[in-house]
């Protein structure tokens, strides 16, 4: 009786151990995806081949649900997630963290601003005019 | 050997497949995340297309950019200005000295013969990347975009124009 209860426990050991194993193994590759880094890359690269690509009086917009729910996970207000300074977007969704990127098309972009909570609104205005 | 020793060899066995499996599936997770998106390729040919709709509107060249007479008005001095670019970039690894686009472009008749001077804009240094990858793709040198097509002017005369498109921003596209 007592070997039979003995099996039982290694055997249950056995199993927690190994989902655990997998749990964080699946836990590392969905993090690895959803980091702030990675998001804040894609974004940017994202905003600024739009931009380069739209014309005067366009708007854009852009659904950028999972950088709300990081930015608002980091203490980020997602309002201040996107900013446009001359042709250069930040992006920031965390407090240590942030990516910019250029781009080439001289076209003034008014302050972007975030539309059915979840969506960014780019608005292009004319050409600027070069120094 | 006893049953209760095979066992526990079989899950020391167990246990170090999973551990090669975890170290096999952390390593193929950090190569691909590590690894910036390449957005290079794309910024080329969007600044081949806007050079394009620059230069040519249905088919037929833009007035800013030929006269009547036929002669080329675009020049390395106005080009910009009149393709709406902006080749500033952020101020990090040592952009602003160096800049990060190049754009030729050549105006051709229909027999190929050149009839203006090329007109270029940004760093002359990155003709040399495209150069070298005429036969092979390397990842760390610029990405090169060259675009031709037949337009016309205002009197039916045939051109060929050709871009060639050039992004670098190494640093933030290739580990």
């Amino acid at each position: 009786m007592k070997k039979r209860g003995n099996i039982l426990t290694e055997n249950i050991i056995f199993i927690i151990l190994n989902l655990v194993f997998f749990t964080i193994l699946i836990l590392f590759v969905f993090k690895q995806g959803a980091g702030a880094i990675i998001l804040e890359q894609s974004y940017a690269k994202q905003i600024a081949l739009l931009i380069d690509s739209s014309q005067p009086s366009m708007l854009l917009k852009l659904n950028m649900e999972k950088a709300k729910k990081l930015a608002e996970k980091n203490g980020i207000p997602f309002e201040d997630v996107v900013q446009i300074k001359n042709n250069i977007i930040q992006i920031k969704l965390s407090k240590n963290s942030g990516y910019t990127y250029s781009f080439f098309n001289n076209v003034d972009v008014s302050p972007p601003y975030v539309s059915e909570e979840v969506y960014y609104i780019f608005s292009i205005n004319n050409y600027n005019q070069n120094e | 050997m006893n049953k209760k020793a095979t066992d526990k060899i079989i899950s020391v066995y167990w246990f170090a497949i999973l551990i090669i499996v975890a170290g096999g599936i952390f390593a193929m997770v950090y190569a691909f995340y590590s690894n910036p998106y390449d957005s290079r390729e794309l910024e080329a040919n969007i600044l081949a297309n806007n050079i394009a709709n620059c230069l040519s509107y249905k088919g037929s060249l833009r007035e800013k950019i030929i006269n009547d007479e036929g002669k080329i008005l675009l020049n390395k001095d106005n080009f910009l200005k009149l393709c709406n670019l902006n080749f500033n970039v952020e101020d990090e690894y040592n952009w602003k000295e160096k800049e990060q686009y190049y754009i030729q472009i050549s105006f051709y008749n229909v027999q190929q013969q050149l009839i203006s001077e090329e007109v270029f804009a940004g760093n002359t240094g990155l003709i040399s990347s495209c150069e070298i990858q005429e036969d092979n793709e390397y990842e760390k040198l610029a990405k090169c975009i060259e675009r031709r097509f037949y337009t016309l002017d205002k009197n039916q005369n045939q051109y060929l124009i050709k871009i060639l498109s050039v992004v670098r921003k190494t640093e933030k596209n290739v580990k």
